[in-house]
């Protein structure tokens, strides 16, 4: 009887350790088309972004000139349009956000029962949200005109006198929040129904046999168990409202005055209409910090309360 | 009646047809004389690049290269239009690359300097280009204030090919109606708020006033601070002094803002948020007695069928009322240089010099609608009558920008500065802050911007 014969340690260990050379190799084969895609497209501006912010833009090579330092940053820092513009970016962050949340779960709650025509009213919602923002702008901008505008048409055959929606700082900024929750409510509306239809049943079974009314089912059953979604959603239209910036420029060009001057129309004019991008390149680098660690801070919230919930 | 307007029209036709047919005639000797070298040849054609605003590129390529073609068969030429808003961006970027595309640049009124200063621009006036210029070609006839839109430290770096005046535009029956009568090239500032209130009228009688006295730029925009400086500059002020510092923050800019605000009084509901479309679509629904705007919407505004239901006779045109020192205008030219980097030198100013040749600039006049820059042109017989009254306005126009110096700032940070003052001027009408303090503040920063 032949005996066999094992294999010599080291011929184990040579061809474990080819499986393993073969292993990440083919990992990194798959992963290397979207690394350098992430290169190319994500990294490299960001990088460039940064190394312009530190130095003087030079416009005969359209790149970075000479390293000036912190200069670029001091120059920004001390222009009060910046700060004009991000307390106009937080106005509307903290009116805009908290309405389109509430907005959106309420009206997914209130159109959860059966009802024959919810399917239509769902895709009726879905119309704002394929509106380009340039062209929801535009259109709002239409409706809203004070001269021309069908909404304060409507208004007087209510007995309501005009608004001078684009004249009166206030009103301008409430008529930037009424297009941007137009705009986006429906989204939020689609997640919390899902999020909705996903709830135990059971639950909302036991509370009815418990004797619990409508808002007791609402407060203390559906809202619990909806918070993590909830703070999840707000950190999803969180990373899209700081992006605002199209349905601005179409409907009032940051104005009247500097009153919608939001903190990204900003940067774009500072650098393609004052061609002034070496500074333009330092406030963007400030605005994505802040954005970061404020998303940090709701990510971190967020957690915590999926953990108390 | 409509065989009248029928024969009228191929009359004109026919008028035009003639005129473009001498006038092509006329510059074929330069042609054949330039036949040889750069400018092709038959079988063997040279193309030339132009970048231009996507407003007018495609009509220049489809109405005015076929008739430089007639004389100059051998250059192809191609123009591609880009938005506005991108344009001066791509422009740099083309010029500073090693190898640029275009060969022709056409270029806003402010943007000379910038585009100057990266050396992106020949030196029309230079030996080079001198020598390949057809003697007729004749500077002195170009008024002063559209070429000096091309010059800056001492050289002309392009030719005006598309002229503009910031002009008053006026309502004849609005007048009437309100029992006010027409405004004159004379009338002035305190003459025109006088009878502001009057040209706030309820012309339905329901009670509710529904035409107003003005409308023009007062949203937050490069634009808007041409207005203000217009009053500025009729006022005897300035934006920069002799050494190149703000000197507009003082009694006189402030009272100047005052006034561009208190237009805002006689203006339609949400004026504040009016720009240049806003005032053109009130003015030519009839619910404004006077606009403010480029005088190159006359056209649209009185004349073409398919965009407004005004006449001729409806609209007069005129410069801005005089305020204590002149009139008020301001100029928004449109220009052509030529490419410092270029390799087809001969063919590209071929092009621009047949554009901005008084052959050239007729055709462009009649056939485009291109405002002229040249005396001559402006003093000739206009292929159609209304141009008549607007070619004289035009001419007046020029004068008082050149005189009272009214254009924007000429420094290759003219755009970081129009747009300090866009900011500025707009919280000043917005009363977000007093004229004293939106023009100190407007002048701290364009003195740090221009340094």
């Amino acid at each position: 009887m032949m005996k066999s014969v094992p294999p010599a340690k080291t011929d184990v260990s040579r061809s474990r350790w080819r499986d393993q050379v073969g292993d990440l190799f083919e990992r990194w084969s798959f992963l290397m088309p979207s690394i350098l895609v992430l290169t190319v497209m994500l990294a490299y501006p960001i990088f460039y972004t940064i190394e312009i912010s530190f130095a003087s833009f030079d416009i005969a090579t359209f790149g970075a000139g000479e390293w000036i330092g912190w200069a670029n940053y001091e120059e920004v820092i001390g222009d009060y349009r910046f700060w004009d513009s991000l307390q106009v970016t937080l106005i509307y962050l903290v009116i805009a956000l908290p309405l389109q949340v509430t907005l959106g779960f309420g009206i997914a709650f209130l159109i959860n029962a059966e009802w024959w025509g919810r399917s239509a009213l769902r895709a009726l919602f879905i119309i704002p949200m394929v509106v380009a923002p340039v062209v929801a702008g535009g259109m709002w901008r239409m409706i809203l005109d004070p001269l021309w505008g069908i909404m304060n048409y409507w208004m007087g055959l209510a007995g309501i006198s005009s608004l001078d929606w684009f004249g009166d700082p206030k009103l301008a900024m409430a008529a930037i929040i009424i297009i941007d929750t137009w705009r986006w409510t429906p989204f939020i509306v689609l997640i919390a129904t899902a999020a909705l239809l996903a709830l135990p049943k059971d639950v909302f079974e036991a509370a009815k046999i418990d004797g619990a009314n409508w808002w007791s089912t609402l407060w203390s059953v559906a809202v619990p168990l909806l918070v993590p979604i909830i703070a999840a959603t707000f950190v999803i239209r969180w990373l899209g409202a700081v992006k605002m910036f199209d349905i601005v420029l179409a409907a009032t060009y940051g104005g009247p005055g500097k009153a919608t001057n939001i903190i990204n129309l900003f940067i774009y004019e500072e650098a393609f209409r004052s061609l002034r991008f070496a500074e333009s390149a330092a406030m963007a680098v400030i605005v994505l910090v802040l954005t970061m660690v404020l998303t940090g801070i709701f990510l971190r919230g967020s957690r915590k309360l999926e953990e108390l919930f | 009646m409509e065989g009248m307007e029928k024969k009228t029209s191929a009359g004109r036709r026919f008028v035009l047809k003639g005129v473009a047919g001498s006038l092509i005639l006329a510059v074929m000797p330069l042609a054949a004389a330039n036949a040889e070298g750069g400018l092709g040849a038959t079988g063997n054609p040279v193309e030339v690049k132009i970048m231009a605003n996507e407003a007018f590129a495609n009509s220049w390529q489809t109405i005015l290269v076929p008739e430089f073609n007639k004389a100059f068969p051998n250059v192809k030429v191609r123009i591609d239009g880009v938005p506005y808003t991108e344009l001066l961006a791509k422009m740099m970027l083309d010029a500073t690359s090693p190898q640029p595309e275009y060969d022709i640049l056409l270029a806003d009124d402010p943007w000379v300097p910038q585009l100057a200063q990266i050396g992106a621009l020949k030196d029309l006036k230079s030996d080079e280009i001198s020598a390949m210029t057809d003697k007729g070609y004749d500077w002195d006839d170009f008024n002063a204030a559209p070429l000096a839109a091309g010059e800056w430290n001492g050289k002309q770096y392009a030719v005006p090919v598309r002229s503009n005046m910031l002009l008053m535009f006026y309502n004849r029956a609005l007048y009437e109606k309100a029992g006010v009568p027409e405004p004159t090239p004379q009338i002035t500032w305190d003459q025109f708020f006088a009878n502001a209130p009057k040209l706030v009228q309820d012309t339905n009688g329901d009670g509710k006033p529904d035409s107003w006295a003005i409308d023009t730029y007062f949203v937050r925009e490069p634009l808007t601070p041409t207005i203000w400086q217009s009053i500025l500059n009729s006022n005897g002020g300035a934006l920069l002094d002799a050494s190149g510092a703000p000197a507009f923050a003082n009694q006189v800019g402030s009272k100047s803002l005052e006034m561009h605000k208190r237009l805002l009084e006689f203006a339609p509901p949400g004026a504040l948020g009016h720009g240049f479309s806003e005032s053109l679509q009130a003015f030519r629904q009839g619910i404004v007695a006077n606009m403010i705007t480029w005088g190159s919407v006359y056209k649209a505004t009185a004349v073409d069928k398919q965009s407004t239901t005004l006449t001729v006779e409806d609209v007069g045109v005129q410069v801005l009322p005089v305020g204590s020192t002149s009139a008020g205008t301001h100029r928004g030219i449109w220009i052509a240089g030529v490419s410092s980097k270029t390799e087809k030198l001969d063919a590209s100013w071929a092009f621009v010099q047949w554009l901005t040749s008084k052959q050239g600039e007729s055709i462009n006049a009649s056939m485009v609608g291109s405002f002229p820059a040249r005396k001559s042109t402006l003093a000739s017989e206009p292929s159609e009558a209304w141009l008549k009254p607007i070619y004289k306005t035009l001419q007046n126009a020029y004068d008082v920008a050149a005189t009272g110096k009214m254009w924007r700032i000429r420094n290759p940070k003219s755009d970081a500065a129009q747009q300090i003052l866009a900011d500025e001027i707009a919280r000043g009408l917005a009363g977000q802050a007093s004229p004293e303090e939106a023009l100190k503040t407007a002048a701290g920063k364009i003195a740090k911007v221009l340094k």
